[in-house]
């Protein structure tokens, strides 16, 4: 078996902080509000769609993913209405925004491929702080990662946030104390999706393009990086919930650049991606710790082997 | 104080379950009345709570809460003024999030959720001061999740989330049934004792015949959606358990054989 070499390895590391970010924005939907939003596949692309376009016609690439934060937050909100407002069960709002939102991206790009062929990246600014360029996207990963962490904790512990937290714990408790639920839900479709198209405004910057395709399968990957992080860390506290998503996040895209190196092809990556989330929703059940060991033994013979 | 007029709720309508479950019900509170509710299964006990709180609106009919017409008025609106516990100790509480972070929820009942830090100082002491009120140590465990109390600990706990921010009125609906006989009963006079402090008028739903004489200052007993017996004062002192079964049958052409409603020995003689 041929090694993880560095590159690889700082590859996976990039695409697992900035993906980190989307899976935060799945975490605030899926866990925190407990709304299984479907929309994310769209909100990514959309994120990367607006970022893409401005970039192209020469607008500042932070501005890319300013305006991508927004696109996205307009449609978690979106879905939010259709929900509240139209009372559609969850899942349903967030496919039908989704395949609204294929239509509408295909408009913002023109086309079903934007290459950023020679164009300036959010990380080119940093290149003049003297970070070297190799490591530049893992900088600006952790720069944005640990930011949204860190606002997300901040907001949970405001009054706003713990009216959020309560609406999606308990809602006829929430209501009983005079939260209007249909904005509390609104609220945080809205922030988790506006987290999913930064995170696509970014991922169309590190990649060098933008595709309408791209955001197919993505709502499957943050929930395997939040309930990865959540096997593995665990969520007993606020902050560390937070932070098990990040890492939950990286593991994920190691494990993929893993099973690529294994010689998968990128199209195995969803199967891969789909039999990782059975695992982890089932391991835990069946004693996970016994069977992470024994897993873990495993894959370390079968190194050696290949050594 | 509170007042209500013809109110009428009937749910599925024009169906096979067709329910009257509030008939042009009239109600009139006082300030300070401590309201017991009894009755018998599908009375409409809950129903007249939740027409309050505006869970739904009246069908027909009008609510007035200090003089302010709120039969239109949201339920999440209406909450600012109206504090309620739930029959299930598991619906008045956030289990995910901790003691102290759910006391912070309701220290905001009616009042506008903005980006101040949740939890300050100064709340932070209150919310020990008044969770050592209740003796049971919650006080020293602010930041447990709620979700790991007990029943009765979870219910103790509502009730306090329900006064914590002074409400105009406290709604109860069965708040110690889902409880053990003596929990039940912490409970109950933990609702006293709020009550009287701050003098709240309160509407208290429960199927302990004893309790809801002995509790409050006023008894009311619902039939079919309308309310058949209405007692205060001198005549509801002398008024005993027995009474209330025999004027429940005359006034209800009916047995009130229900084995939710407990005759139960006043405790007190009965521990003795
Ligand atoms: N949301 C609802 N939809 C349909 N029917 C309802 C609804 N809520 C109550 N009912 C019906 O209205 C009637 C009154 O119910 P309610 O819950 O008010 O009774 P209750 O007096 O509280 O009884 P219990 O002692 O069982 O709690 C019942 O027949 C009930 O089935
Ligand atoms: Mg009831």
């Amino acid at each position: 078996m041929k090694s993880l070499n560095l590159k690889i390895l700082l590859g996976a590391v990039e695409l697992g902080l900035i993906f980190g970010v989307m899976a935060l924005g799945v975490y605030l939907t899926f866990r925190i509000l407990d709304f299984p939003d479907l929309t994310v596949d769209g909100s990514l692309t959309i994120g990367a769609a607006t970022a893409a376009v401005l970039i192209i016609q020469g607008y500042s690439p932070w501005l890319g993913l300013a305006l991508a934060f927004l696109a996205g937050g307009v449609a978690g909100m979106i879905t939010g209405v259709l929900h509240t407002h139209f009372r559609i069960i969850p899942i349903l709002a967030g496919i039908l925004t989704m395949t609204g939102l294929y239509s509408v991206n295909l408009r913002i790009m023109g086309r079903a491929n934007l290459p950023l062929l020679g164009t300036d990246t959010v990380v080119d600014s940093l290149r003049s702080l003297g970070i070297p360029a190799q490591y530049g996207w893992v900088v600006f990963g952790l720069l944005l990662a640990g930011a949204v962490i860190i606002f997300l904790y901040w907001l949970f512990q405001t009054e706003l946030g713990l009216a959020l937290r309560a609406t999606g714990d308990n809602e006829v408790m929430i209501k009983s104390l005079g939260v209007n639920v249909n904005g509390m839900k609104i609220l945080g479709l809205s922030l988790g999706n506006a987290l999913v198209a930064l995170a696509g405004g970014a991922v169309a910057q590190l990649q060098g393009f933008a595709d309408i395709s791209m955001g197919i399968g993505m709502i499957i990957a943050g929930l395997a990086a939040v309930i990865i992080g959540e096997m593995l860390i665990g969520t007993r506290t606020l902050l560390r919930a937070l932070i098990a998503v990040l890492c939950g996040s990286l593991v994920y895209r190691i494990i993929i650049a893993v099973v690529l190196r294994l010689g998968l092809q990128t199209t195995d990556l969803k199967l891969v991606t789909a039999v990782l989330v059975v695992l982890a929703l089932t391991l835990p059940r069946f004693g996970f710790k016994k069977q992470l060991l024994a897993l873990g033994g495993w894959s370390r013979a079968s190194v050696e082997k290949g050594n | 104080m509170l007042q209500l007029k013809k109110a009428t709720k009937v749910f599925n309508r024009d169906s096979v379950n067709e329910k009257r479950a509030l008939h042009q019900l009239d109600l009139q509170l006082a300030a300070g009345d401590f309201v017991t509710i009894i009755g018998s299964k599908g009375a409409g006990k809950s129903t007249l709570l939740n027409a309050i709180a505006g869970l739904w609106f009246l069908d027909e009919g009008k609510i007035y809460l200090d003089g302010t017409d709120i039969t239109n008025m949201p339920d999440y609106k209406r909450a600012g003024l109206i504090g309620r516990v739930f029959q299930d100790p598991m619906v008045g509480t956030a289990a995910s999030m901790t003691i102290e972070e759910n006391l912070a929820l309701a220290a905001k009942r009616g009042h506008s959720r903005g980006l101040k830090k949740g939890i300050n100082k100064s709340l932070r002491s209150r919310i020990k001061e008044e969770l050592s009120r209740l003796g049971l140590g919650l006080e020293d465990r602010l930041s447990t999740p709620v979700g790991l109390l007990s029943g009765g600990q979870r219910q103790a706990l509502t009730l306090l989330m329900a006064t914590f921010q002074q409400p105009r009125l406290l709604l109860l609906d069965e708040h110690t049934a889902a409880l053990d006989p003596k929990t039940g009963e912490k409970v109950l006079s933990l609702t006293e004792e709020l009550v009287a402090e701050s003098g709240l008028t309160t509407l208290m739903v429960t199927h302990n015949i004893v309790d809801s004489l002995k509790v409050g200052n006023r008894t009311i007993m619902m039939h079919e959606g309308q309310i058949v017996l209405d007692i205060k004062g001198k005549e509801r002192e002398e008024m005993t358990p027995q009474d209330v079964l025999r004027l429940f049958e005359r006034n209800s052409g009916k047995q009130l054989a229900n084995d939710r409603m407990l005759l139960v020995k006043n405790r007190k003689s009965n521990g003795a």
